[in-house]
Formats: C-alpha cells, structure tokens, sequence
C-alpha cells in the first residue's frame, strides 16, 4: 500500500518539474537566443512481488512479478535549433546562422558563451569595447577582447557575414579592420552549462570549444548583422505539454486518493 | 469460518499489489518509451472440502466441493503495444515505429559490463562523438559502440542507418526477442534478458527527430483504480462480517 502512495509522489514530483520547464519556456519565450528545454523521465527500479508466476496457460514465466517504484526526471536538456531572425536597428545586434555561439569574457574573467548577440559599443580605457548589454567584453577569434579605435565612428563599424569587422575607407568601401568576432561550436552542446542572462559555460560532458576560425573542416556558421536571434520556443508544442502535465499530476493525485481510501477502509478493520 | 478471514485477506494483499501496478503506470504517463504493465489474479489451488462427524447424516463423510482459499497474483505482464511520436527534431532523439529495441551497453556498480535493451531513444552525443544515453551508457551499433564524427550533420534512415554528412557511420543494433517474457525490467527505462531469451530480427523503422511516448492508456487506468478500491473494499466488508459472526460466536455462552 505505501509503495503505491511513494509511486504516485514520485509521479507528482516528475510532473512538477515538467511544468517548471514548461513555465521557463513560456517565460522565456521573448528572450533572445533562449533555446528551448525540455524534461525527460525515466522509470524508477523494479521489485519483485512474487518470485514465482504462471501465464494465462498455466506455464511457468521465466521472470519474477516485478512492480516498478515510480519515475525520475532523465535529463533536462535544451534544444539547439535555429531560433527564427528578428530585425533590429542597432548596428552592434549579431544574430548566429549555425551551430556557433559567442564568446564574452564573464564576472570573474572566465569564458562563458552565448547564443544571445544583442551587444553594445561602450567606450573603455583602450577604445570602443564591443560588451553584452551586462557589460561583459565579447571576445574575438583570438579570445582577447574586442576593441575599436577611439576614432571610429561605432555606427559605421560593419561586419560580413564570416564575422569580419569592416570600417570604410575614405571612397566608402569597407575594409577589414583585421578583427574578427568570435565563434565557438561544441561538440555536445546539450552538455553546456548554463548561467544566468543566457550565458553557458564550458563543462566536461560539452566538450572543449571549438574556435571556427582556426578549425578546419568545420561547418561554419554566419553571422548576420543587425538581426537578433529569436527564441525557438514553440508555443502550440508548449501548450500540449502543459495539458499533458498537469493531467498527468492530476493523475497521480487520484493514485494517492485511491491508496489513502484503501488504507482508511484497512483501518476501519478493527473496530 | 477463520478460514474465510484468511481468504478476504489474500484478496485484500492481492488489490494492493494491483494498485501498487496501475500507480506506477500513471506515474510513468509521460516517461519516454515506457510500455505499461498490467497483473493476473490466480487463485489458488482448489481443494476438496469434507463433511466430517456429522450426526444428520449417521456420520458418513460427505462431499461438499472443491473451494479455493484465496487468490495471488498470476503473472505480470507488459503491453508493447507502439506508443505515441512526440516530434522533438532533435538530432539525436530516435523513435522506434514496430517491434524491436534499441540494444545500450551497460555498467553496473561492480563494473560489469552487460547489454541492455530500451525503447527510449533519447540519445545525447558525448564529447568524443559517442552516442550515450542521457546516463552516458554507450549505445550499441553493429561492432560496439556508435562513435560519430562531431561536426557533421547526422542523419538516419528507417533501417537505422547512420550518416554522418551523407556518409554511412553505423547502423544501430536493433534487437527483438521471440518471447518477450524472457525480457526482465531492470528499471532506468531499459530490460535485461533472462537465461533462455531468443532473439531474432527486429521489423522495428527508426524515426529521427521523434520520440515514443508512454502507451499508457488513462481512462482504462483509471477503471483499473476504480475496480481495485472497490474490489479492496469488499474484501473489507467480507472480514468485518466475518469479524462480526465471530463476535456473535464469542457473545454466545456469555448470559
């Protein structure tokens, strides 16, 4: 009897922890560079309830009446797709057409990574430094900070679709600058880390970043200026999710009604 | 008369066990690839019962009949029935559609190494290309474990067959069994087989971009819930009557 009401707790805690993910996505759904997650579960062990059992021939089964204990959560993993492209007037928006992310310098100098390309021009001690809207520096393809020269104008400051900066020389035309954004794939992506204000750090199971730049044989990404990458939640999937979700807890609400019935009518037992 | 108390209690422990089934199929409504399981009731052997010394019939034993004296679960079984495609386009997110299973290579605590069988592909790349479960248990291709190249674009085909940019990798180890009895849950969504398992070719497709839901039916979960508590509450109302004429069997010499 109380295997059967922990079975069913477990089932209502799975279930919560889906509709937290759920509620994330939908929180997030305007977030720029959010990448859609979404919880898995697995079954929980099995005991033995009778070691010996028959068929409905009367044969001998060659396994014990196991019952299961329940469920787990498997993983919570995000989902890598393309975000769709959103317009924006600021010149510093980046969007990323692939498997890429951006590196940003974070707190505490570490490399954190980040699909999010909405940065800024702030004017640092060297010159026009290139930061996300925390103010943390973007890193180029060489890992080291991207800074302009004091005198250029920002807004004229361009980039090709390989991620080269380019400022136009005296007839117009748009020369490299010889800097380049950085773009960093990974081999498990699912694997990252992730931090707060969209950024993911590097952990063992992400594998180490791979710099596009100096990789060969690598599917490169492209990087368009001007647009923002939208987030990949899907509202119509979201929506089924929450129903299935909240039923599913329902559920396992009654489990737990019908066992606690069944426990009451044992105790009325002995009067 | 204590015999039927004994009798109402097997019936009691048996809609229990029962529950405790049907519990374990909702909490698992939504777990990836899981099949619902379902239990028999057996009773148990039947007996011949006797009259004995009894003096209305000249004390010549009488048949009264065969009677059972309580009732065990029969057997446990799962339904494969195909479960529902949830589309997830994940790359790595696999959907068996038709009878088979995805074979992973496991290791237990002691470090023995074993295969074991899941219909939950929900697979993940590790860092070094291989194709893992989201436990990190190597799945199995033809010879071994799958490794695919990192920076390709994966692809399947409905045999199962891995390309990596166009290229064949590998192509997974989909198993079934003759006899699915022979298939023991070891929890974690996989099955290990027992001593006697045959295998033979499996019919399943592989579908990428998909997982297979649950197959638990609800509504019929919930007409299971429903004969078990009344079932457990007749049981019930048998031992307080049983319980009741014994009273009355006890009150009897008392004036």
């Amino acid at each position: 009897m109380l295997r059967s009401l922990w079975t069913a707790a477990s089932g209502m805690n799975a279930q919560q922890t889906n509709v937290d993910t759920i509620a994330n996505n939908l929180a997030n759904i305007n977030t720029t560079g959010y990448k859609a997650e979404s919880a898995e579960f697995k079954s929980l062990l099995y005991q033995n309830l009778q070691s010996k059992t028959t068929s409905a021939n009367g044969a001998n089964k060659p396994v014990s009446a196991q019952v299961g204990l329940g469920v787990r959560t498997a993983s919570i993993s995000s989902n890598f797709t393309q975000g769709s492209f959103i317009q924006s007037d600021s010149s510093s928006s980046f969007a990323i057409n692939g498997k890429g992310f951006f590196a940003v310098s974070g707190v505490d100098g570490q490399t954190a990574y980040t699909r999010n390309g909405s940065f800024n021009i702030s004017q640092g001690t060297d010159g026009l430094t290139l930061c996300t809207s925390e103010g943390y520096p973007v890193l180029d393809s060489t890992g080291a900070p991207i800074v302009f020269d004091a005198a250029m104008n920002s807004s004229n400051i361009t980039v090709d679709s390989d991620g080269n900066f380019c400022y136009p020389d005296a007839s117009n035309n748009p020369v490299p600058i010889g800097i380049s954004i950085g773009v960093f794939q990974f081999a498990n992506p699912t694997g990252l880390n992730k931090t707060a204000a969209s950024l993911f750090t590097e952990t063992g199971a992400s594998g180490v970043a791979i710099n596009e730049a100096n990789t060969a044989g690598i599917n490169k990404s492209k990087i368009k200026q001007s647009y923002l990458e939208g987030s990949n939640v899907q509202v119509a999937t979201e929506m089924v999710n929450l129903i299935t979700a909240q039923r599913a807890y329902e559920l396992n609400s009654k489990a737990i009604n019908a066992s606690d019935e069944m426990l009451q009518q044992a105790n009325s037992l002995k009067r | 008369m204590v015999k039927g108390l004994y009798t109402a209690y097997t019936g009691l422990i048996n809609q229990q066990n029962r529950l405790d089934v049907v519990t374990n199929n909702l909490a698992n409504a939504t777990t990836t690839g899981y099949k619902k399981e379902g239990t028999t009731s057996q009773s148990f052997d039947s007996l011949m019962a006797i009259k004995i010394n009894d003096p209305t019939s000249a004390n010549i034993n009488q048949n009264i009949g065969p009677v059972s004296l309580g009732v065990k679960i029969g057997e446990n079984y799962r339904d494969y029935s195909q479960g529902s495609f949830k589309n997830t386009s994940g790359p790595y997110d696999f959907a068996l559609s038709g009878n088979g299973l995805f074979s992973v290579s496991f290791t237990n605590k002691a470090g023995e190494e074993s295969i074991m069988y899941t219909r939950d592909g929900s697979f993940q790349m590790a860092q070094d290309g291989s194709l893992v479960t989201k436990d990190g248990d190597p799945v199995l291709g033809q010879d071994g474990p799958i490794v695919l190249p990192t920076d390709a674009t994966i692809s399947t085909d409905e045999t199962g067959e891995i390309y990596a940019d166009g290229q064949y990798i590998d192509k997974f180890a989909i198993t079934d069994f003759e006899d699915n009895n022979y298939l023991e849950q070891y929890g974690e969504n996989m099955y290990k087989a027992v001593d006697g398992a045959t295998k033979k070719d499996a019919t399943a497709t592989v579908m990428q971009g998909y997982l297979e839901m649950s197959n638990v039916n609800v509504v019929s979960e919930m007409v299971q819930m429903i004969t078990i508590s009344r079932a457990f509450e007749s049981n019930q109302k048998v031992m307080t009557s049983i319980d009741e004429t014994l009273q009355k069997a006890v009150t009897l010499g008392q004036l």
